[in-house]
């Protein structure tokens, strides 16, 4: 079998055992495909530990599938709704836009706005030319005449642009005019740039109209025989204030329009506000038409909404507080929410299938590689069935989705201290380019991606993949190493997701004694802390069983939950920044970034936050006095000796890739215990930037005291409590030695006391005096 | 510092970047020495002397296109070098055809490039 490839997805991330879900698939050099449902035990394949385990279950869908291969509109735009073909137009006409060109040198065609058909060359278009130029074209019947501005346009400096055209003289005049001021672009007033341009020329043509094309904002109609019709010239940078007349607007009425003055009202045949709609609650996709059809406008693949816009004057930095000066739409033709392929198949899921992680494995030929996939999704019981639940943290393996850091992020060696290792399908992956990236990347013309999503292929969230800058499993393939120890040792329990968390709050959380964590449950809506925090301070026990979590913000709509929205500011740790005034989220109005700042630090709920992260080495960790106290003593019984998690999967010991730090001024609970703490990190460990003031050297594992995982315990209200165990590789060290170590042992003893109602062990001891062994 | 006839950069900040990066070249040469070497050959991962942690941080700066990484084709088992091509959509070109046993020394075979380079730069 030559070049086969399969690649897949599901409608849904979370579904109940009884529920449907489809499965979406796209193959290369196959037909058809062996489909097998399978419970995913344990991924990761290290030789240390039990290696990768599924479990076949049976399943109507098993067998041969028909498959295809399906295409992918990548790329953001806007279609404007118009039934009555008003935009058709016949006669005289101006187009007009403020733009800020985000990419005017790709060297690719790119349509600002217009009626075009590039497929039979019909219509008409302004936008711009391959030579980065503005260019307003027209065509009937594939003959197409062209005007082009004489001067190109600047990277990242907002423009109004238009174009005139006189249907009785053929007369097109376009108009190209910076309307920057201090803040708003690139460059400011020093920066003496030829923005204006005004050429005119009579055309020999006038445009033929389809019934059938569509207008579009940010992209134009095509046509191939492989994929039918699309949307190409897809448009890179921002847009905002746009419209058509139904006659051609002269200069002094253009320059009105650049000056912030009232559109003229006559011949409006759209006029679209792209700061309408807003509300402090966040942003949907429909742009509106104030004209007289209200043509509105749909986004697709999630144009980013609530940018500064080209009236922006930098006294506000949030879309809610003056909207009408955050009108920017960003566009980005690399962009990707949603495949959108055809469902392969439909599923109805036995209502008796255990909850757990399963996948639709997909094979052709061999089954290897390529050759074979694992659409992953989350059973959760038709009804809470067990006194343990374990939450993946589908948030974060969004944010994560997909990301090419170790190809396209020149620090990414620097920051985890080595060289990367890539396979066939990473490399696959950064070669293909049409499954989206993930909000750790940024897009081709260098703005950071803030939606990532999981209807699309997503191989980093599968059983066995490791993640290249690291060579160790990050994410899910991390995560099974807990459930594979769960299922190890017999312990019943059910699963969640971070989806259900952000759906249904406390109430997800609530028919539960005891509630685990990902190895790194970094990425959180405000649901999704308030539905911890409540679950602790309401009596439930809380393991958390990594690090660096609880630290960032991010956003889901109620009505695309597959969609996840990231900002990134200047107060985390970042691969891009989100530019000032585009820091709070499109998706829900809350602020972009780490939670910290907005008094919600990790301390604060679980009683540790990041210290520091690294790669290349984990250490272990040693018992502290709280481990003697009889408060806490019960944690560490059965451990002998001071050590803790010296082997692990994750670069040898329990404490690695990413540390969390006891901290009391951070809001670490006062009666926090330190049942033990790692230390020797190497310098590739660095302190968390979140925690430094000043960038100075020595601020590293053998240099810093604050570079180590506190493995910690604290009572909370209503018998509650909370254990954190410190380390994202704490969770990796569970597997090793046929799932029999002293990590383990330590949160076998947790889990043992936190399932058991009523009083805690050690709950007597709470006196300061005479506690100590 | 006179202007070379080759320099047509737009970013006028590229003259003083390679004029920095020879001069640290320069120093980081007198730092390869056989036991910076062996030291990295047993440990690619761990606490390292200063020249050789001053090497690495080097090599990992270099910029993406031909920065060379490992490619799996067999986890654990096999490994080979391969160079980014700094540019979106474009794979990694192979480097050599060694193949090594386990990733620590196919990391071991990509500081033994970023060495040559080095000497030969």
């Amino acid at each position: 079998m030559g070049n086969v490839e399969i690649f897949g997805y599901t409608d849904k991330i979370s579904v109940k055992a009884g529920d449907a879900i489809q499965f979406h698939v796209s193959t290369e050099g196959t037909e058809e495909v062996e489909a097998q449902l399978v419970r995913l035990i344990h991924g990761d394949e290290h030789p240390d530990g039990p290696g990768f385990i599924e479990e076949e279950v049976d399943c109507m869908a098993n067998g041969t599938w028909a498959v295809a291969k399906q295409f992918t509109q990548v790329g953001t735009f806007l279609e404007v709704d118009d039934p009555e073909n008003r935009l058709a137009l016949e006669g005289s006409f101006t187009l007009w836009a403020f733009i800020r060109p985000g990419w005017p040198d790709s060297g690719k065609r790119q349509t600002i706005l217009g009626r075009w058909d590039a497929a039979t060359g019909d219509g008409y278009g302004l936008g711009i030319n391959e030579d980065g130029r503005l260019e307003f074209w027209l065509g009937w019947d594939g003959e197409i005449d062209r005007l082009v501005a004489d001067e190109k346009l600047h990277l990242q400096m907002w423009y109004l642009v238009a174009v005139s055209f006189d249907a009785v003289t053929k007369r097109a005049t376009l108009y190209q005019e910076g309307v920057g001021n201090s803040y708003n672009s690139l460059l400011g007033e020093v920066a003496a740039l030829p923005y204006a341009s005004h050429p005119s020329g009579e055309l020999r043509l006038s445009q033929q109209n389809l019934t059938q094309t569509p207008f579009l904002i940010a992209g134009a109609r095509d046509r191939s025989e492989e994929h039918g019709d699309f949307v190409g010239a897809l448009y890179w940078g921002k847009i905002d204030r746009c419209g058509v007349y139904g006659r051609a607007l002269g200069r002094e009425e253009l320059d009105a329009i650049g000056a912030g003055e009232a559109l003229p009202k006559d011949d409006v045949v759209a006029a679209w506000d792209t700061s309408l709609g807003y509300t402090d609650r966040g942003i949907g996709d429909l742009v509106v038409d104030t004209g007289p059809y209200g043509l509105d406008a749909k986004g697709y693949n999630r144009p980013v909404r609530g940018k500064t816009g080209w009236n922006w004057t930098g006294f506000t930095d949030c879309f809610r507080l003056a909207p009408e000066e955050f009108g920017g739409i960003e566009f980005h033709a690399d962009q990707l929410v949603d495949c959108k392929w055809p469902a392969a198949m439909s599923l109805k899921l036995p209502k008796s299938l255990r909850s757990g992680v399963y996948a639709m494995r997909l094979r052709a030929g061999e089954g290897a590689g390529l050759r074979e996939e694992h659409i992953v999704f989350f059973v959760r019981p038709a009804k809470p069935s067990a006194r343990i639940a374990f939450v993946f943290p589908t948030a974060t393996y969004l944010a994560f989705a997909n990301e090419q850091m170790s190809f396209d992020d020149p620090q990414r060696q620097s920051v985890m201290g080595r060289f990367p290792i890539v396979s066939e399908i990473d490399i696959e992956l950064y070669r293909r380019g049409e499954f989206g990236l993930s909000t750790y990347d940024k897009h081709a013309d260098g703005v950071g991606v803030v939606y990532s999503s999981y209807r699309r292929p997503i191989p980093n969230m599968s059983p066995k993949y490791r993640t290249p800058s690291l060579d160790v499993p990050s994410g899910l393939a991390a995560d099974l190493s807990i459930t594979a120890w769960l299922e190890h040792h017999g312990y019943a329990y059910d699963i969640l997701t971070d989806e259900d968390l952000h759906r249904e709050g406390l109430d997800a959380l609530a028919p539960y004694a005891c509630v685990l964590s990902g190895t790194r449950p970094e990425y959180c809506s405000e649901r999704m802390l308030d539905a911890v925090e409540d679950y602790i301070a309401e009596g439930g026990r809380y393991i958390y069983m990594g690090a660096n979590g609880f630290v960032h913000s991010c956003g889901f709509r109620d009505d695309e939950p597959w969609a996840l929205e990231i900002r990134r500011r200047d107060d985390g740790y970042k691969t891009w920044a989100s530019a000032h005034g585009e820091q709070y989220m499109a998706t829900d109005g809350m602020r972009g970034g780490p939670w910290m700042p907005l008094g919600r630090p990790p301390q604060k709920l679980v009683g540790i936050g990041l210290s520091g992260q690294g790669a290349g080495s984990s250490e272990f960790y040693r018992r502290m006095p709280d481990s003697y106290h009889r408060m806490s003593s019960w944690i560490t019984k059965g451990v002998e000796g001071e050590i803790i998690g010296d082997t692990g999967l994750a670069d040898g010991g329990a404490a690695g890739l990413a540390l969390d730090h006891y901290e009391h001024t951070l809001g670490t609970p006062p009666h926090t215990k330190i049942i033990a703490s790692s230390g020797g990190h190497t310098d590739v460990y660095a302190v968390n930037q979140q925690i430094v003031l000043y960038a100075y050297l020595g601020l590293y594992g053998s240099h810093d005291s604050r570079v180590r995982a506190d493995m910690t315990y604290f009572t909370a209200p209503n018998h509650g409590a909370v254990f954190a165990c410190g380390s994202i590789a704490f969770g990796q060290a569970l597997p090793v030695d046929n799932f029999e170590n002293n990590a383990g042992k330590v949160l076998a003893n947790v889990l043992d006391a936190f399932v058991e109602p009523g009083r805690l062990p050690g709950w007597a001891w709470i006196s300061e005096e005479k506690q100590w062994r | 510092m006179r202007p070379l006839e080759s320099d047509t950069s737009q970013d006028r900040e590229v003259v003083y970047r390679e004029r920095f990066d020879s001069y640290r070249r320069d120093f980081l040469k007198t730092l390869v020495t056989p036991e910076v070497i062996e030291e990295h050959k047993r440990s690619p991962f761990g606490q390292h002397s200063e020249p050789l942690e001053r090497l690495l941080i080097y090599f990992r700066q270099q910029p993406l296109a031909d920065k060379y990484a490992v490619k799996v084709v067999t986890p654990f088992k096999a490994y080979r070098l391969v160079a980014m091509s700094g540019h979106r959509g474009v794979a990694p070109r192979p480097v050599g055809d060694e193949v090594f046993p386990t990733a620590k020394e196919a990391c071991h075979g990509v500081f033994l490039l970023h060495i040559q380079d080095l000497l030969e730069s």
